[in-house]
């Protein structure tokens, strides 16, 4: 059982009736346990505390899917619902046995006192017996569902279209994997017991009360009909005042991140005064709601109290009525003041669980959402083997987002072995062109090409594996530097690593590094500068050695001067390979055997430099600006 | 910590003070439970069972009242507390020199901001009321068993040590795999995190299985350390069942020898006992619990303080007269080093002088320290040795207020906030109107991108402003530090991510509308500088050459290979 930590003791349910009721032999306390702080990995998250009550849009559907769960956990399962049954049973015997056992202590039967007494022991070691063995099997049910449904979750997300990462923002894609599926496993872990033990205690206690005194039964349930009134009034108002909580603590969370983050900005400007108001506004927005939201949250508990006690008097008041009528026996009523205790704890359990319920249903609802996403297609048949490299764009039109238009007829041949430079505004397609070569995205109409084969009959892993793509913004992961260089071949030798490395000129600082190859990369590199994070990109590119190349802005974060070391291993680089290069630095461009000017989605000019520069175009005045004529 | 809470003293005696009537109550209670049964029930005297039940009823709706109004002044105290706590760290955090942010790193100081905050306030909340409970009850429960029977409280003794055993071991045991739990987790966010950001080179790659096996080890690993824990913990409880009903059994069983003996027990005080009994076993429960979360919390405590008590390492000059604006800039013999760093400086003497309006451009490989330099124009950090006048002033004897109003920095990482883009431009100048915010993008070339968007100047910037490409964020930074209007505008590689033509009517424009500004700025392209009135190139902390671009073509060896480096052929010609 897992309980956040703000929930370890649910406020305002620390003192539920059960816990200083009467009798309460078989109530502990939650375990004490609960996560460590700071599971929330993103603390601007409403999810952090307080968690709003959210209702999912189609509830059967998903509850349907989330029982599709269960289905392979039969072995489990089953177990797990026979030991509820058996648990539940037990503990609605022991309280009539304790009855008993005061009847005979009244009635001076020495030895069925002690008979009964042993069997209550027995049974309540069965119980606890049960009780372990039940959370040890709901505790493995819900860690094999949470696995399989986080390792479904991170599958889709990895096959996932580039589109939708584009188009869905990071922190939404994780909340998912981590919040959404860790509300469903505490709920699972948590209810699925309550729930059925529930059910089960409620039914079996109005049967045994009922053989034992109908009459007080009738009674009896009044006074619960009263309890389940005030709880559903009373959670009603909670659960708004508790959204409007979390709204505001969202709200806190967000501006304490970004005003942080921002801090030079606002260094700078000296807006301190400013951005500390606005924060202590928020913070006090927040005092207050809290404030009120915990005070009613707190009232739960001596309201539950007052009303318990009320119930203990009527039932005592009318049992001692019927006592005096000879209907029932001293024991029996003591084990009804039981009963109507035992009555209330899973009417409150499922009210409680009732919210927690919704708000996992609604995160199902979303990794549901999200795994219904169809997968990147496979592309088609064909294999590439041993390619020539040639690629021709033929009359492409793409676009991101329907009506505003992208790429407009776009044509392009590129022989096997050519370099190819894209110059351009911010915004004229380049970087287009590299995402429907690589088949992130698929072109609206027109073909695109390899050896004559369109990549659309290509299988899509043959056709990445024969391209490889360095981004302007790199992309390291957590590994040493060594492994970030073998990302395309892990099984590559380290000779072909070294090789890899002193070409694209990252050797050098790579081999001054106190653990040199084997350096771990935290935080996917952030221990390593700009540059040299783009160094070990092309290092990685060259290992794995492809037959077309795209460099999209590979070397912006590099300087000049070692951008010109590196330009040497470039070149040797894209020797026999068709390579596509997307560069603001003329310079990086000018030794391209074509060079293609975009503007606005279209191709306005193609030749050599030379060429364009005869022309006195577009390229020219771009030239001219790098060069020349820009003032300061 | 304890100051913050000083303010609420009132409310921090009032609450334990009502939490003792509410206690009071709940203690009395089972004793009066008794009375109904033996006198009233057993007796057959419902006049009793009315009287007593009426008179309980009263007394419970009295705790009830206490319990509520106990709730109001520990929230209210609490509450306050946490709210001031929370306010003074973010004032503080506002007010930390860069080289303290730099050891905190952002991402903890967010969190020491929300969790460790709200953790501390829980605690004050528990401690007023949890522990102020859990501890009467535990007292109170004693006291009230053995008035009821010392044989029965002698019972629950032979009890307590197991649970307190139980308890520790158990609580010992699990907090140790708290931790490896939090480290689970972040083994699994860290590869989704990665992978998302990186989906392309993955897909690029045709890594998707590969990356499926590294997710499934981390979330095995995660899946088994939860199992662990759950494991252990699923003892505790039967554990803790068995001792409690042990005790219970063991007050009947006592009882009816009692009976036996001829002893005189009745079966209220029986009933009245177990209560106790389980008040008193639970009280212990809760005691440990509350134990653990107050141990967390010495973790948070910490951690804030740590923030609280840094000593503030930038702070105020001794404001000296109100001297006139120029915007002329000094440095004497400057040196600095990192204070994080081991001795090794950034930047070694370097002595220069700008005058009002001129353009200097910094130009020098990574690393060479050319941002250090301009981080301690306005005092992001001290220098080592040597000073930095600013009109004729040293930069240590201005307050920090006024001499940031002086400077305008773009910096590197453009940093936007989740407003609209006016009101990010006019972050800088909040008193700007919409005409002055469109003036500074026009020159910042920004107007026409902001007028393509849906809403113009109010289209909102989300979150880090990812909706906008680099080019855009520079831009909008861009146009902020104009609008400010200071006298001194410093560019740290703010225009990287332009592309040539926008860069080159950028600076035409600034040039043509702030002709009187002083400005300092970072470049890796030559293009971009070439026309500055004089460039510095800087290399490994020293600046080894300083001129015009014509001067620097004939003098400076490393001008010259960046030069080269950049536009190879023209250089020759």
């Amino acid at each position: 059982m897992r309980i956040n930590p703000e929930k370890e003791i649910p406020k305002g349910f620390e003192k539920t009736p059960d816990n200083i009721g009467f009798f309460a032999p078989s109530q502990v306390p939650p375990p004490p346990s609960g996560r460590p702080q700071g599971m929330n990995r993103r603390p601007g998250g409403p999810g952090a505390m307080g968690r709003a009550i959210e209702k999912p849009k189609n509830t059967s559907e998903v509850v349907a899917r989330l029982l599709g769960y269960f289905k392979n956990e039969k072995k489990l399962l089953l177990p797990l619902i026979l030991i509820v049954i058996a648990v539940t049973v037990s503990m609605l015997f022991a309280p009539s046995m304790q009855g008993d056992a005061i009847d005979y202590i009244t009635e001076k039967k020495w030895n069925s006192l002690y008979f009964v007494l042993g069997s209550m022991m027995a049974l309540y070691i069965f119980q606890s017996v049960c009780t372990l063995f039940q959370t040890l099997l709901s505790a493995h049910l819900s860690q094999r569902i949470v696995r399989k449904m986080r390792h479904q979750l991170f599958k889709k997300i990895i096959n996932l279209p580039i589109k939708y990462i584009d188009t869905h923002s990071n922190g939404d894609i994780m909340s998912r994997l981590t919040n959404d599926v860790e509300n469903i496993s505490n709920t699972i872990s948590m209810s699925l017991g309550s729930l059925v033990s529930g059910v089960l205690t409620i039914v079996g206690t109005i049967t045994i009360m009922l053989f034992k005194c109908w009459q007080l039964t009738l009674i009896t349930l009044l006074t619960v009909v009263m309890t389940v009134f005030v709880t559903q009034n009373l959670s009603k108002v909670m659960r708004k005042i508790y959204k409007r909580r979390s709204v505001a603590l969202g709200k806190l969370n967000g501006h304490s991140e970004e005003m942080i983050t921002g801090y030079k900005t606002i260094a700078s400007y000296n807006r301190e005064k400013q951005v500390t108001d606005e924060f202590n506004k928020l913070s006090d927005d927040l005092c207050n709601v809290s404030m009120r939201a915990e005070v009613l949250g707190g009232s739960m508990g001596p309201i539950m109290n007052c009303i318990s006690n009320i119930s203990f008097v009527i039932v005592a008041a009318f049992g001692g009525y019927f006592a005096l009528s000879g209907i029932i026996s001293i024991g029996t009523i003591s084990a009804f003041i039981i009963y109507s205790k035992q009555f209330s704890r899973p009417i409150n359990e499922i009210a409680m669980l009732y919210g927690s319920l919704q708000t996992a249903l609604a995160g199902a609802e979303r990794v549901f959402e999200l795994i219904d996403n169809p997968d990147e297609t496979d592309g088609g048949q064909n294999t590439l083997e041993n390619i020539k490299g040639e690629v021709s764009f033929k009359n492409v039109d793409f676009s991101y987002i329907p009506g505003k238009q992208v790429l407009h007829d776009f044509s392009l041949d590129v022989k096997p072995g050519q370099k190819i430079a894209l110059v351009g505004a911010t915004g004229s397609g380049k970087t287009t062109v590299v995402n429907l070569l690589m088949r992130f995205y698929n072109t609206d109409s027109g073909e695109i090409l390899i050896d004559g084969v369109n990549i659309n009959d290509i299988q899509m892993d043959e056709l990445r594996k024969n391209i490889a793509i360095v981004l302007q913004d790199t992309v390291l992961f957590s590994d040493t530097i060594g492994n970030n260089i073998k990302y395309s071949d892990m099984n590559a030798s380290d000779d072909i690593m070294y090789d890899a490395a002193s070409m694209s000129n990252s050797a050098y600082f790579i081999e001054r590094l106190p653990d040199g190859y084997n350096t771990f990369l935290t935080q996917a590199g952030a221990n390593i500068s700009q540059g040299q994070r783009q160094l070990l990109a092309i290092a990685r590119a060259i290992l794995a050695d492809p037959k077309i190349l795209i460099l999209d802005e590979a070397t912006s974060s590099v300087d000049t001067r070692t951008e010109k070391h590196i330009q040497n291993a470039m070149v040797k680089l894209m020797e026999n390979r068709t390579s596509l290069i997307i560069a603001h630095r003329l310079s990086t461009i000018r030794d391209s055997d074509k060079i293609v000017v975009m503007d606005n989605g279209r191709v306005v000019e193609t030749g050599t430099h030379d060429q364009l520069l005869e022309l006195k175009e577009k390229y020219y005045r771009l030239y001219i600006t790098q060069f020349a004529g820009n003032e300061i | 910590m304890l100051k913050y809470l000083k303010k609420y003293w009132l409310w921090c005696i009032l609450a334990p003070i009502f939490m003792l009537g509410e206690v009071a109550m709940d203690l009395i209670q089972p004793d009066m439970m008794k009375e109904i049964v033996d006198d009233g029930v057993l007796m057959g005297n419902l006049s009793v069972v009315f009287s007593v039940g009426i008179r309980m009823i009263l007394l419970v709706i009295l705790g009830g009242v206490c319990g509520m109004l106990c709730g109001v002044f520990a929230n209210y105290a609490a509450q306050h507390f946490g709210n001031d706590l929370r306010k003074s760290v973010f004032d503080k955090i506002m007010h930390l020199s860069f080289q303290q942010t730099d050891k905190f790193s952002t991402g903890s100081l967010v969190t020491r901001l929300t969790n460790d905050v709200t953790q501390i306030q829980n605690v004050v909340m528990m401690a007023m009321r949890s522990v102020v409970r859990s501890s009467l009850l535990f007292a109170g429960g004693i006291i009230m068993l053995f008035r009821q029977s010392p044989k029965f409280a002698l019972i629950t003794f032979c009890g307590l040590p197991f649970v307190i055993f139980i308890v520790t071991f158990f609580m010992r045991r699990a907090s140790k795999l708290f931790s490896l739990v939090q480290k689970g987790l972040d083994g699994v966010n860290n590869v989704m995190q990665e992978d998302v950001a990186g989906a392309r080179v993955v897909k690029a790659y045709v890594k998707e299985k590969y990356e499926l096996k590294r997710f499934d080890k981390a979330n095995d690993h995660l899946c088994n350390i939860n199992l662990k824990v759950q494991s252990l913990l699923a003892y505790m409880g039967p554990l803790m069942n068995i001792v409690l009903n042990s005790c219970v059994v063991a007050v009947i069983l006592v009882g009816g020898f009692t009976v036996k003996d001829g002893g005189s027990i009745t079966p209220g005080e029986i009933m009245a006992s177990i209560t106790y009994v389980a008040m008193i076993l639970h009280g212990v429960m809760f005691i440990a619990n509350i134990f653990q979360t107050f141990t967390r919390a010495k973790a948070s405590i910490e951690r804030v303080d740590q923030v609280l008590n840094d000593r503030i390492v930038i702070s105020d000059g001794e404001c000296t007269e109100q001297n006139t604006l120029s915007g002329e800039i000094e440095f004497k013999n400057v040196s600095f080093s990192y204070p994080s760093s081991s001795g090794k400086n950034a930047l070694e003497d370097i002595s220069f002088t700008v005058k009002r309006g001129e353009t200097l451009a910094i130009l020098g490989a990574t690393g060479s320290g050319k941002t250090s330099l301009v981080n301690l124009i306005p005092r992001f950090y001290d220098v080592t040795q040597g000073e930095i006048l600013v009109d004729g002033v040293n930069v240590k004897d201005y307050t920090l207020e006024d001499l940031r109003n002086r400077i305008a920095t773009v910096l590197q990482k453009s940093e936007l906030y989740s407003r609209s883009i006016a009101e990010n431009i006019s972050f800088s100048n909040p008193e700007a109107d919409l005409w002055d915010i469109k003036r500074a993008a026009e020159i910042a070339q920004a107007d026409d991108f902001i007028c393509a968007t849906p809403f113009g100047y109010h289209t909102p910037v989300t979150e880090g402003g990812h909706s906008l490409s680099g080019g855009q964020k520079q831009r909008i930074s861009i146009a902020r530090a104009i609008l400010k209007k200071s006298e001194i505008l410093i560019f740290d590689d703010a225009t990287s991510a332009l592309d040539l033509k926008t860069e080159a009517d950028l600076y035409a424009a600034l040039k043509r509308e702030c002709p009187d500004i002083t400005k300092i700025i970072i470049a890796q392209r030559i293009a971009s500088i070439k026309n500055a009135d004089r460039i510095a190139v800087l290399e490994n902390g020293r600046i080894t050459a300083m001129g015009t671009h014509e001067e620097l073509m004939e003098k400076s060896e490393i001008y010259n290979e960046i030069y080269c480096s950049q536009l190879k052929e023209e250089a020759k010609n």
